[in-house]
């Protein structure tokens, strides 16, 4: 190629691997760290951890909340938030199953009611965020209430019974692939298929590009209001799967299913390196993040350590995730205005 | 006379007090108990500690941030209150202690927003669990029933021929210093200027980020006062107090006409909005309306509030889009 | 080269005129960018120059006036419209998205996608990377935004113009931020174009630059053109005297000064980072020193580092004798410092506020009983002010956001001085506002030097800064290169020495 001839070098050498891609590539390995210091820590600290079966414990309770995290990373992704994950899953798992109790032949397009229920409910909130100009914060919170109070109107009191809902969905998700539960496996797949998605399509690509520098966006002409709107309703879609999936794990389908999972998801995305502000992070880390909030709770049970320090736990992570990624963020913000004159000035 | 009172503002404020009003009519159309004086005054207690909260959520949304986390502080309040009590501690030395704390763990969500620059929605979730775990780590999960009797008094107790709440008299004389301090003080004012323009307040020699800590810390402050509030009104404390409170709080904060992005807002409007759920809440309880189906209203009730200035945007567009055919441009 | 064909200009611009409200930005603007030529836009600031590039692209819409790519008219809404017809700009401060890598930045919006309706990455990457060789750029595609530095974001944003179609490519201040070696490695890529019979639009105040690559030269004064001409038929001088040439209007010359008192500021080798150094320069009392340079040269950075916006890194300063630590503008408003801030309406004032509140902001401590407001004093001094500097309006109570622009600055006059500085500091303050209160203005900045403040005027208005300053400092690119007395200043030399290359100079 001739035009290695034409390269003129630089008159300063320009750094291939600066912090910031560093940083943001730590992130990842980070969570990875993390997860293998906790488990170390739980290993040693209890003799019960290090077994197959607690092993696939863990791995059965992150399912579920790696695709609630997910959810809630790709919402997040776009600079928004979205505090209504539990309450619709709540939603979706009580009409899901309501119905199922009430057509007991049902077959598998009682997936397909949970997938639309939940797609439905996602495509409020982004109407609401993307088109209602409302704060994303208020319009969730709002929405929270909304289905939440919806699913108790619906159920009059009654819960749900595992007697009344489908064998097959509840069997299913107790089956065995080559040793691993059949949820793990459904959530592995659910995970990658969103990862999937968000790298390899144009739309993912513009979910990341509206959340990294919507003023750009515009520019772009990225129309950023489909966009939000996608996001939020793909978000809607993966909870009511979860909910779908939660029912048929636990069974018995009360009205206050899934409350509290807005932290937990939450939680578990920051951790799983997903910027609160936006354009950065993977749903591959969010399931993580996940796995992680799964070990901690796990090994907190063996320990004997009451649940609610759980909840301090969560709390205390998103903060402090939030600054990292802060700190991060200054550093790209630093790196893109450059200075005006770098070299010269004192 | 108030400030920042201009013609829009009194005239959302007369609308919520005629709105009050009307639930107030429709209420005692739905239930004979209602129109009762004894009942009435009693059912204001159901907003007095959210709306303490809501007093010093106004103050952190004016400046142009949000707090989220004000619930789990108040639970911290309440549980910190039943150790004193637990130890036989006289109230009113437990009082400044609980205060001092919970104004604490407002100025760290201050110091987090302001003093790190973290985005004020992620500390506010985060402390909004974290404060809500710590709750639950010095209450324990059992729950305290215990109190002495001096710390029931306020949120128990009435006066005035057995009817005025304690607590209501409470709610009026700290919505009046909140008020004041909004609307007549150096420091309000910075509120303002601060949340209308943040840059150009500093380029005017106020000092940012120590008046969004402030904000915060008295936000605090004002949780430890609803935990008090708590304490004496329903006997008990224990880690999950006030969870899910928060709807309410915000809700009576957006619909009370303060400017989610800051810089505009009253205390009337707020103490209004409060009145007006209130009234609503209580009138949906006499009328047997399952709490939940209250809590769906109120999600309602704070999506119409938030989209209101949007609606308002939306149809003066379209006023301007019709009938000005007059002369081509 | 020339036949019938190439004869058709790339971009014909015919009688454009564009107004903010009292402001002219453009008036009656025509010219011809031709195909294959290396185009000039030069001017002073707000000569009007970057007001014509986005009506161009599409940003803005001009309020008459034609443009015509090719023979035919278009009208731009959008810069993606402009795109796809086929011109494209490049910028000063980057639009790319951080967290995605080179190509992504390049592709982003139209991407090669596989039939599965994937994203090709292997074809993105290829092509990437092909694009960025062409332009002779060692670059990774796969490298991630955040790690490049200023020249290679500005290389980005070129590849990915030229990934369209492009028939003219506008580059705004491009090697504001590059090393030598870096611009001429844009030189070669503009010829690379021109050789391909594209045209480039190139807006720069480096006028050695101009007449190192520029084919044709159009300048612009006060939103008229002035002239366009093919470069070899231009000195310097002259590029210099069609860019200010006017008559300094005489009307408001200062009055000899009785005397300058003793010295308010004192600058020390003041440096920051990226944005300026070495400047020193020292204010008396009942002095204006008036600082002139380009837009970027610095100017600003200086001022707000002294008000502690952002601290200086290097340097000392001296504020009525004192040595002081510039941290914040609370400190410095108490130290007797003021900054009357260029971004008026976003940094100076609170738009939706009342006159009174704006003027008595700063103030509203010092006002007040223990804490509590003191509207009658307020009140007081916000009616004492508007009358003092005769501000047009029916109350004080009334929002700023009515007010004019002329009003709103005397408004801000208003509030700062109501804290009493000594030494005062106005960015750009005649800026946006009609004649009669620019005149008005600057009565006001002479009366408050008369009475004893010291005042530095930073300005972009050659004939006001010459009219009002007892000396012009210039500052060029982080320097501070010339100083000039009343007596020795013309617009010209101002002009000259603000342009001038200062990267030669030794560190």
């Amino acid at each position: 190629m001739s035009v290695l001839a034409e390269k003129t070098t630089p008159a300063v050498a320009v750094p291939r691997r600066s912090f910031s891609e560093f940083a943001l590539r730590l992130r990842v390995s980070g969570v990875l760290a993390f997860l293998f210091i906790t488990g170390l820590i739980f290993s040693l600290l209890t003799p019960q951890f290090l077994t197959v079966q607690n092993a696939s414990a863990i791995a059965s309770n992150a399912a579920i909340l790696s695709i609630v995290a997910a959810a809630q990373a790709i919402v997040l992704l776009t600079r928004n938030v979205d505090v209504s994950v539990g309450s619709m899953m709540g939603l979706t798992a009580y009409l899901t199953a309501d119905y199922a109790a009430r057509h007991p032949n049902v077959g598998a397009e009682l997936v397909l009611l949970a997938l639309v229920i939940g797609l439905v409910l996602g495509t409020i909130n982004g109407l609401l965020v993307a088109y209602g100009r409302v704060s994303s914060l208020i319009a969730t919170l709002a929405t929270m209430s909304l289905y939440r109070g919806f699913t108790y109107m619906y159920a009059h009191g009654q819960e749900v019974t595992s007697n009344k809902l489908p064998r097959w969905m509840l069997h299913s998700v107790d089956l065995r692939f080559w040793g691993i539960p059949m949820l793990v496996v459904i959530c592995i797949l659910v995970v990658t298929l969103v990862a999937t998605f968000l790298r390899h399509y144009p739309i993912g690509r513009r979910i990341y590009a509206v959340g990294s520098n919507p003023l750009a966006s515009v520019f772009y002409g990225l129309r950023i209001q489909r966009v939000v709107l996608l996001a939020y309703g793909l978000g809607g879609l993966l909870c009511g799967f979860a909910g779908l999936l939660y029912a048929a794990r636990v069974g018995t389908v009360t009205v206050i299913l899934a409350s509290g999972w807005e932290m937990s998801s939450l939680a578990a995305a920051v951790i799983g390196g997903v910027s609160v502000t936006g354009g950065s992070g993977t749903v591959i880390g969010a399931a993580l993040g996940a796995l992680v909030l799964a070990t901690i709770d796990n090994g907190l049970v063996l320990l004997g350590i009451p649940e609610f320090w759980r909840m301090f736990i969560q709390g205390s992570s998103i903060v402090a995730a939030a600054a990292v990624d802060v700190f991060i963020g200054v550093r790209i913000r630093k790196a893109l205005q450059g200075q005006r004159f770098a070299r010269r000035a004192a | 006379m108030k400030r920042r009172w201009n013609w829009r503002l009194s005239q959302w404020e007369m609308m919520l007090a005629i709105l009050t009003l009307a639930a107030g009519v429709w209420s005692a159309q739905l239930s004979p108990y209602y129109l009762n004086l004894d009942q009435i005054a009693d059912s204001t207690r159901q907003f007095i500690f959210p709306g303490l909260l809501a007093l010093g959520l106004m103050i952190v949304v004016v400046l142009g941030e949000i707090d989220i986390s004000l619930a789990s502080t108040l639970a911290v309040g309440s549980v910190l209150f039943s150790k004193f009590s637990a130890c036989h501690v006289q109230v009113w030395f437990a009082f400044p202690i609980v205060i001092v704390v919970c104004g604490f763990l407002g100025a760290l969500n201050g110091v987090l927003v302001a003093g790190l620059r973290l985005p004020s929605l992620a500390v506010t979730l985060g402390t909004m669990g974290a404060y809500r775990g710590l709750a639950f780590i010095i209450g324990s999960e059992k729950g305290y029933t215990d109190f002495d009797d001096s710390y029931l008094w306020v949120g128990s107790e009435r006066v005035l021929g057995d009817i005025m709440p304690v607590s209501f008299i409470l709610f009026v004389i700290v919505s009046l210093v909140v008020g004041f301090i909004m609307h007549f003080t150096v420091f309000g004012r910075r509120c303002f200027a601060v949340g209308h323009n943040k840059d150009a307040a500093w380029f005017s020699g106020i000092k940012v980020q120590t008046l969004k800590i402030q904000a915060y810390a008295l936000a605090g402050a004002l949780a430890a006062l609803a935990a008090l509030v708590w304490v004496g009104q329903y006997g008990s404390a224990r880690g999950d107090n006030a969870d899910g409170a928060i709807l309410f709080v915000v809700t009576a904060v957006v619909l009370g006409g303060v400017d989610i992005n800051g810089g505009k807002g009253t205390v009337l409007g707020v103490v209004l909005a409060l009145f007006l759920l209130g009234t609503i809440r209580n009138g949906m309880g006499l009328a047997n309306i399952a709490g939940p189906t209250q809590t769906v209203v109120l999600g309602g009730l704070l999506i119409i509030g938030v989209l209101l200035p949007v609606l308002s945007a939306v149809a003066s567009h379209i006023r301007h889009f019709l009938p000005r055919r007059a002369t081509p441009k | 080269m020339s036949d019938n064909l190439a004869s058709l200009p790339a971009l014909r611009v015919n009688g454009i005129s564009k107004s903010y409200g009292v402001s002219r930005a453009l008036v009656d603007v025509s010219f011809d960018i031709l195909r294959g030529r290396v185009h000039a836009l030069v001017g002073e600031n707000g000569a009007g120059k970057s007001t014509l590039v986005k009506i161009i692209t599409g940003i803005i819409q001009a309020d008459s006036g034609q443009i015509f790519v090719g023979s035919n008219p278009v009208r731009f809404q959008t810069p993606i419209e402009a795109r796809t017809a086929g011109i494209g700009a490049v910028y000063q401060d980057p639009k790319l998205f951080a967290h995605l890598d080179v190509a992504e930045n390049i592709f982003m919006g139209a991407y090669p996608t596989t039939i599965a309706g994937t994203v090709d990455r292997k074809t993105m990457y290829e092509r990437a990377a092909l694009g960025l060789r062409q332009l002779g750029l060692d670059l990774d595609p796969r490298s991630l935004i955040a790690g490049l530095s200023v020249a290679e974001l500005q290389f980005v944003e070129i590849a990915r113009a030229l990934l369209a179609d492009l028939q003219l490519l506008i580059l705004d201040e491009p090697t504001s931020a590059l090393t030598p070696a870096e611009s001429e490695r844009l030189f070669k890529i503009i010829r690379t174009l021109r050789d391909r019979d594209k045209s480039v639009l190139l807006i720069t105040h480096r006028l050695e630059e101009v007449e190192a690559i520029a084919d044709d030269i159009t300048i612009l004064r006060d939103g008229r053109h002035v002239a366009t001409r093919p470069a070899k038929q231009i000195n310097r001088a002259a590029l210099v005297q069609m860019m200010v040439g006017r008559p300094i209007e005489t009307l408001f010359a200062r009055r000899q000064s009785e005397g300058l008192g003793k010295e308010i500021l004192r600058v020390e080798r003041l440096g920051l980072v990226g944005q300026f150094t070495d400047v020193s320069f020292s204010l008396r009392a009942g002095e204006i020193v008036g600082m002139a340079g380009l837009v970027g040269a610095g100017r600003s950075e200086i001022a707000q580092s002294l008000f502690g916006i952002r601290p200086p890194s290097t340097g000392r300063v001296y504020l009525n004798g004192r040595h002081v630590v510039p941290r914040g503008p609370n400190q410095m408003l108490r130290l007797g410092l003021a900054y009357l801030p260029e971004d008026r309406d976003g940094q100076g004032l609170i738009l939706p506020e009342s006159i009174v509140d704006n003027v008595t902001l700063p103030i509203v401590g010092r006002l007040a009983h223990m804490g509590i407001l003191n509207r009658a004093s307020e009140r007081q001094v916000a009616a004492g002010a508007t009358a003092t500097y005769d501000v047009k309006a029916t109350s004080i109570e009334q929002p700023v956001s009515s007010l004019s622009g002329g009003n709103r600055q005397k408004v801000a006059f208003a509030k700062w001085l109501a804290t009493k500085p000594t030494a005062l500091i106005l960015d750009e303050p005649t800026h946006g506002i009609d004649i009669g209160s620019k005149a008005q203005v600057h009565r006001i900045i002479i009366d408050l030097a008369d009475s004893g403040l010291g005042v530095l005027l930073i300005s972009s208005d050659l004939p006001e800064l010459l009219a009002v300053s007892d000396r012009i400092l210039v500052i060029a690119e982080g320097r501070l290169v010339s100083e000039f007395s009343r007596g020795e200043a013309t617009q010209e030399k101002v002009m000259m020495a603000a342009t001038q290359d200062v990267r030669g100079l030794a560190e």
